[in-house]
């Protein structure tokens, strides 16, 4: 077996959890089905790619996305927990390089990314089932953006875990920047229609990108502005790889 | 034939110098000890030897590899216990044994077998179950060296992986490791515990201020820096005068405690033994006990580590 495939592995059993699950499952859950329809009645039809959404129907959409990101906190908490509990230090000591590690941490967030955004897709489907409009370009970029996604924010994740000591600091220096991620986006509500700064800042966070990718994809409204968001998304979360490549190659023991 | 062979390896830290142009060479299937005080440059030169930093200079091969272009073919045929704890909080101790093991692509037949056989040699079966974020320090100790066991390996670094055990439990680790030297294992072992040096190791190296001070077998290293001997006399009774009778004996150092107990230090410790029953005979003075104590390793590396200090 290929030291990734082991180290995939390994990654997986120690972070998924029965709560992490749970919590993954309940939490968009909550979301979809208590605030979705608790907000419909003051929430008109959202406009969205040519498309008029029922608010459930687009916030469920936009909990995959928001899902996407919390998952990939695990890569933070994998990186931070190796480092404390003595583990990065094992396996840099056995048969295993750092690019074995890096690549291992990315396939483990690209895998939770992935299940994560097809259950909340399984669990949301009864909301969003009218307007869905699969197809053969659609799939592939709903795929797209989970995997996109799961890199730019593990990504994310993994630089801070390198750069913060404290497990104090680490937990709310993370949850900060995610709570900022998910209510400053289009996860929840759409930027139109939304005060002009704000706006601005929803389209400074890769999280709008990502959410829009996703919807694109299950409403099958592909326009120019999708495609140059999976763009921007790939630029990210290209750049953001490469620096937590970096800093995670440059730890030291 | 050798299994490490080190040449001139250093490692520096801006101006400060952990390890300073070190030379050793480790025989295969023995266990090489490596002692030196608190921030000698142990842990570093276990980090160098086990690819885990690269030196600021000179050659290292483990294994026939050369460590600093070939690190990964190094690791593969290496274990390595590290002074601190690894573990995964999660996982149960069968959990983490069985991981590891995959973690080192052995085939999941051989892993349960052997799983099992180090349950049972590091008494683990009762806490099998046991989540490791559950365990005592101790008994997660047991299960960070008997892991390193699921794997095959040519060569074991440990860096004091006694620390947290109880004397049961660190005597039965002691036998264990015996055992597998026999079968072809060697052994690279940290301690600043010096019995623990003594019990289990074929050769010892010293190392101070990164400098390797002496390499050889526990018993020469004795015979070369362990001359001087320790006799211990109790008196019956208490003598005001006993420091003023033996102040005429030359070639030793007396000391006395509390007015009944004389302890001599002695490069000639039988001459001076004599000398010393004879002027208590002539003076009436009996002897309660006397004892020999033999000069053990902890001894001579003290000796040495303050030598070495002086002499900087």
């Amino acid at each position: 077996m290929h030291p990734i495939i082991r180290l995939v592995n390994r990654n997986l059993t120690i972070s998924l959890n029965p709560g992490f699950l749970i919590w993954q499952v309940i939490f968009p859950l909550i979301y979809i089905f208590v605030a979705g329809y608790a907000y419909a009645p003051l929430i008109n039809d959202v406009p969205f790619g040519g498309k008029d959404l029922d608010y459930p129907a687009f916030l469920a959409s936009g909990m995959i996305g928001f899902n996407i990101m919390n998952s990939t906190l695990i890569s933070g908490i994998l990186i931070w927990n190796d480092r404390r509990h003595g583990m990065f230090e094992q396996i840099m000591s056995g048969p295993f390089t750092r690019s074995h590690y890096i690549l291992s941490n990315i396939c483990t967030i690209g895998i939770i990314g992935l299940v994560s955004a097809s259950l909340i897709a399984v669990v949301g489907y009864p909301v969003f089932f009218e307007s869905v409009e699969f197809s053969f370009i659609t799939i592939p970029i709903i795929i797209f953006g989970a995997i996109t996604g799961s890199i730019l924010f593990g990504s994310l994740a993994s630089i801070i875990s390198t750069r913060i000591h404290s497990s104090e600091g680490f937990n709310v220096i993370i949850n900060t920047v995610f709570l900022f991620f998910a209510f400053v986006s289009t996860a929840f509500y759409p930027a139109d229609g939304a005060p002009e700064p704000l706006r601005t800042a929803f389209y400074l966070n890769p999280l709008t990108y990502l959410v829009d990718v996703i919807r694109a994809g299950i409403f099958g409204t592909i326009t120019e502005f999708v495609i140059i968001e999976m763009i921007i998304l790939v630029g990210i979360a290209s750049v953001l790889f490469v620096i937590a490549s970096k800093l995670l190659t440059k730890l030291d023991f | 034939m050798s299994c490490i062979n080190v040449n001139h390896l250093s490692k520096s830290y801006g101006s400060v110098s952990a390890v300073d142009d070190i030379v050793l060479s480790v025989n295969s299937g023995q266990v090489f000890g490596f002692l030196g005080p608190n921030g000698a440059g142990k842990s570093t030169t276990i980090k160098l030897l086990t690819t885990l930093i690269p030196p600021s200079g000179g050659s290292l091969s483990v294994l026939g590899v050369d460590a600093v272009k070939n690190p990964l073919n190094v690791r593969h045929k290496i274990g390595v216990v590290l002074q601190q704890p690894s573990y995964e909080p999660t996982l149960t101790v069968e959990k983490s044994l069985d991981k590891y093991g995959m973690m080192w692509n052995v085939p999941k037949k051989i892993r349960k077998k052997r799983m099992e056989q180090l349950l049972q040699d590091f008494d683990l079966v009762e806490i099998r179950k046991k989540r490791n974020e559950d365990l005592s320090i101790g008994q997660r100790r047991r299960v960070q060296v008997a892991r390193e066991f699921m794997h095959d390996m040519e060569l074991l670094f440990l860096d004091e992986p006694t620390v947290g055990l109880d004397p049961s439990a660190r005597r039965k680790l002691l036998d264990y490791l015996k055992n597998k030297v026999k079968t072809g294992l060697t052994i690279f072992y940290t301690t600043h515990i010096l019995s623990e040096a003594e019990y289990l190791c074929d050769e010892i190296a010293i190392i101070d201020k990164g400098k390797i001070i002496a390499i050889d077998s526990p018993n020469a290293l004795k015979s070369r820096f362990g001359k001087e001997k320790t006799i211990k006399i109790h008196l019956l009774e208490t003598q005001s005068n006993i420091s003023a009778l033996l102040s005429g004996i030359s070639d030793c150092k007396i000391n006395f405690e509390t007015g009944t107990n004389i302890i001599i230090h002695s490069e000639q410790s039988e001459l001076v033994l004599l000398q010393v029953l004879k002027i208590l005979n002539e003076n009436n003075i009996q002897i309660e006990d006397l004892s020999a104590v033999p000069t053990n390793l902890e001894d001579i590396f003290l000796k040495m580590v303050r030598e070495n200090a002086s002499n900087n």
